[in-house]
């Protein structure tokens, strides 16, 4: 099954996303900034792995529809 | 022409580009004169940025949202003048980046308190507000006595200040961190800081430099920098 | 052979709207419940605790953009999805995963800026409270639901742009130039949170405000126009009063609202032809903003009986009312001497919560109470009794929030301009703090009230959604049952 251009995008956004969280953590003048950085890289994280996940949710589910009609 | 209205109906594009046009002519005629009419801004003698104490304080002011509670405004009004003192002039606020006007008085306007209350007067109404005036509704801010200042990106501060407008000499950022040395210690030699920045109030005697410091020493400046009784002030022009 | 062209059935994106609705309710708890304690905390200071996160000047933004951002804006989100694809007969633009990142890219925008207020990280502007970095996160969020919204719209298979996307598309559009134009600022690093706005005294206070009344103009008013407009008629079973009040409605309410943020500066610093061009701007407002409420009201012609059974379109209606005594309100205050007295008192604490409590969380109300059971495919509600409670709870506290707080507005007004017989001011400051302790201690009761309405609702709701669903009945071939989760 094709990738959606949907899931393309918002996931190339959450590998931008995840890249900058770890840079503002790691270099994190203060609490909020260190919070805010490690806070961005967990939501590029799990938000990328539910897109994922989605992704093969829906091959498997096809799939389990065509051996219904087989 | 007259244009049916169908036709933008029909058109996002086109509601869009009507949409943004409409919405920018207010801000536009209301924000930019603001910038470019040179009486906007009062030509004063005695506005001068904050010291880098006093800088601090106004953050920790900003931190700790006093301006959801007391007005940095008098309006020109007969009552407030007496209460508060002569009305505020847009000069008294040219560096102030934000500004803290604000918009409710749970408590009473700070425009002028520089002055009117002594140091330790500030220092126990900001510790237990009501041991000072039982009717307060203001919260304890003993915590800002217990926390140290923290004066590690002090010039990076004045930097991002002079970067949007403050006029900050690369003297005083050079003395950036002495000169808050100095303003916290009443038994210092206060004359060169006095000298970059005049009417600064020392608070503290030295030792550990608190964040109650950095405050007192904004509070007490609000509204002192104008001199009002000066004659070259009297035409203050508009 | 033939021009007849089988067209599916649009397969709408719901999932993204109950998302929407239910974060909407958990975030109107939350921004009542901390409503309630920071009105505890005026009336009894000693709440405050002493602690840094627990201080009136920490909670107080956590309060305001909890009930704007975190409550509007997720109804606001919720309902213009809705809206945008029934209108429009077309699926959400841009797929589930953008519309995945709409919601959880603004749920984390909240909850972000809530931490960093109660962290002690602030602008010091009013509802811009957010720091730089979370300022353009907001950004990004707002982009891809500009996107999402105006492609769907785009993708229309109706020629006309029905009158609710017009308010939605303009909230869209403003809210984005407002953002940027009143969070340009310089921070003290990459790597530091804390910034300084880019322009200072009289300019920033004027670009606040500009930014600040229309964030009532347009997020508040505007994007709920758009629910006014969608749920009003089809709750009721009427189309809307007039074609023609839409249109002069929509082009005055935008082009005048711009001009109205000058009237939180009157007396003050603010040059005196721009504090009047604002009052005037302000007073003109009254015209289209009961246009809309006429509007709204009429399009209940024929169908006034629908009040006594449906108790979601009686709060629309009711949101409807109290839209027009707010807007009423507004421009009188916005008389200079009229200003003189109310400014900087409780009466302009009132004023908001009779247009945020009456106005925006009523016509919020309405709207969920239409939409649950739709979204669900439920029957109806779990209980209309319920949803009666909840109505006449809530309208009581209004009452008493805007009530005590007009009474305490005009008697502070009053008091710091009051002489005695010698010419003296008859009150010093405390005095006046005294004075007003009642009327907060009723503005309290008046919060619990409406946060009770708010609990029942969220009960009624849960009981909804667990009722039988009717959807089980009819058979749902299983792609089109997939698509919409």
């Amino acid at each position: 099954m094709e990738v959606e251009t949907s899931d393309v995008i918002v996931g190339v956004m959450m590998l931008i996303f995840g890249l900058v969280g770890l840079t503002l953590a790691s270099g994190a003048a203060d609490d909020e900034m260190y919070v805010f950085g490690l806070s961005l890289v967990g939501f590029a994280a799990i938000f990328g792995g539910g897109l994922i996940k989605r992704h093969f949710d829906k091959v498997e589910a096809r799939l389990r529809g065509e051996h219904h009609h087989v | 022409m007259f244009i049916r209205h169908e036709t933008i109906e029909k058109n996002a594009f086109l509601m869009l580009i009507l949409t943004l046009l409409v919405i920018s002519i207010g801000g536009i005629v209301e924000v930019i004169p603001l910038f470019t009419i040179e009486t906007t801004v009062e030509h004063v003698t005695g506005v001068r940025p904050y010291t880098p104490l006093e800088s601090r304080g106004r953050d920790i002011y900003v931190r700790e949202g006093c301006y959801t509670c007391h007005s940095q405004m008098i309006r020109a009004l007969r009552d407030e003048v007496e209460r508060y003192g002569h009305y505020s002039i847009a000069a008294e606020s040219m560096y102030d980046h934000p500004f803290q006007w604000g918009s409710k008085r749970i408590g009473p306007d700070l425009a002028r308190v520089g002055g009117k209350y002594s140091n330790d007067w500030h220092y126990a109404h900001l510790i237990n507000a009501q041991s000072v005036v039982p009717e307060s509704l203001m919260p304890h801010y003993a915590f800002l006595a217990d926390t140290r200042l923290d004066l590690d990106d002090l010039t990076k501060r004045l930097k991002a200040q002079r970067a949007v407008g403050v006029p900050y000499t690369d003297e005083q950022i050079a003395n950036a961190q002495a000169d808050a040395r100095t303003q916290t210690d009443t038994n210092a030699d206060q004359k060169a800081l006095l000298k970059r920045y005049p009417k600064a109030v020392a608070v503290g005697t030295g030792g550990t430099i608190t964040e109650m410091d950095a405050l007192i020493a904004y509070l007490q400046v609000l509204g002192t920098m104008v001199d009002f009784a000066d004659p070259a002030n009297e035409n203050l022009r508009q | 052979m033939s021009d007849v062209v089988y067209r599916k059935p649009v397969q709408y994106n719901d999932a993204v709207v109950k998302k929407f609705v239910i974060a909407t309710m958990f975030w109107g708890v939350v921004a009542f419940l901390v409503g309630v304690v920071i009105a505890s905390q005026l009336a009894w200071p000693s709440l405050n605790l002493g602690l840094s996160f627990t201080n009136f000047g920490r909670l107080r933004p956590v309060h305001t953009s909890g009930a704007i951002f975190a409550f509007g804006g997720s109804a606001l989100f919720g309902t213009s999805f809705y809206i945008v694809q029934r209108t429009c007969r077309a699926r959400l633009f841009g797929g589930e995963a953008m519309a995945n990142f709409i919601f959880w890219g603004y749920q984390f925008f909240i909850v972000m800026a809530a931490l960093s207020y109660v962290m002690g990280y602030s602008q010091g502007q009013e509802y811009a409270e957010p720091e730089w970095h979370l300022d353009l996160w907001l950004t990004v969020v707002w982009v891809c639901y500009g996107i999402v919204f105006i492609g769907t719209v785009m993708m229309r298979e109706e020629p006309h742009i029905y009158v609710a996307n017009w308010f939605f598309m303009a909230f869209i559009l403003t809210i984005a130039v407002l953002h940027l134009g009143n969070n340009l600022a310089m921070p003290v690093s990459l790597f530091t949170a804390k910034s300084y706005n880019v322009a200072s005294g009289v300019q920033n206070a004027m670009i606040q405000w500009w930014y600040g009344h229309n964030a009532v103009g347009f997020f508040l008013t505007a994007g709920f126009l758009g629910m006014m407009y969608y749920f009003i008629p089809k709750a009721s079973g009427r189309p809307v009063y007039s074609y023609r009040i839409s249109i002069v409605h929509f082009w005055s309410l935008v082009f005048m609202y711009i001009w109205a943020g000058p009237h939180h500066l009157h007396w003050t610093a603010l040059p005196d032809w721009t504090q009047t061009l604002g009052m005037a701007f302000s007073i003109m407002l009254w015209m289209p903003s009961w246009g809309g409420m006429i509007n709204g009201i009429m399009t209940l012609s024929g169908a006034w009986d629908k009040l006594r059974t449906d108790p979601g379109l009686r709060f629309s209606v009711t949101a409807v009312g109290f839209y027009g005594m707010a807007t009423f309100e507004g421009p009188v205050m916005s008389i200079r001497d009229v200003n003189a007295l109310s400014h900087y008192t409780d009466w302009g604490i009132g004023h908001v919560h009779s247009g945020a409590l009456g106005w925006v969380a009523f016509i919020t109300f309405g709207a969920l109470y239409y939409l649950i059971p739709v979204l669900w495919k439920r029957e109806g509600l779990y209980s209309t009794k319920l949803a009666s409670w909840h109505f006449w709870i809530a309208t009581l506290g209004i009452v008493f929030y805007i009530t005590s707080m007009w009474v305490a507005g005009i008697m502070q007004g009053l008091m710091w301009r009051a002489y005695d017989a010698f010419g003296f001011l008859q009150y010093s400051f405390s005095e006046s703090v005294n004075a007003v302790h009642p009327y907060y201690v009723i503005r309290m009761l008046g919060g619990v009230l409406f946060l009770s309405g708010m609990l029942i609702m969220v009960y009624n709701m849960i009981m909804t959604v667990r009722s039988p669903s009717t959807a089980r009945r009819a058979a749902v071939p299983a792609d089109i049952a997939m698509a919409g989760v």
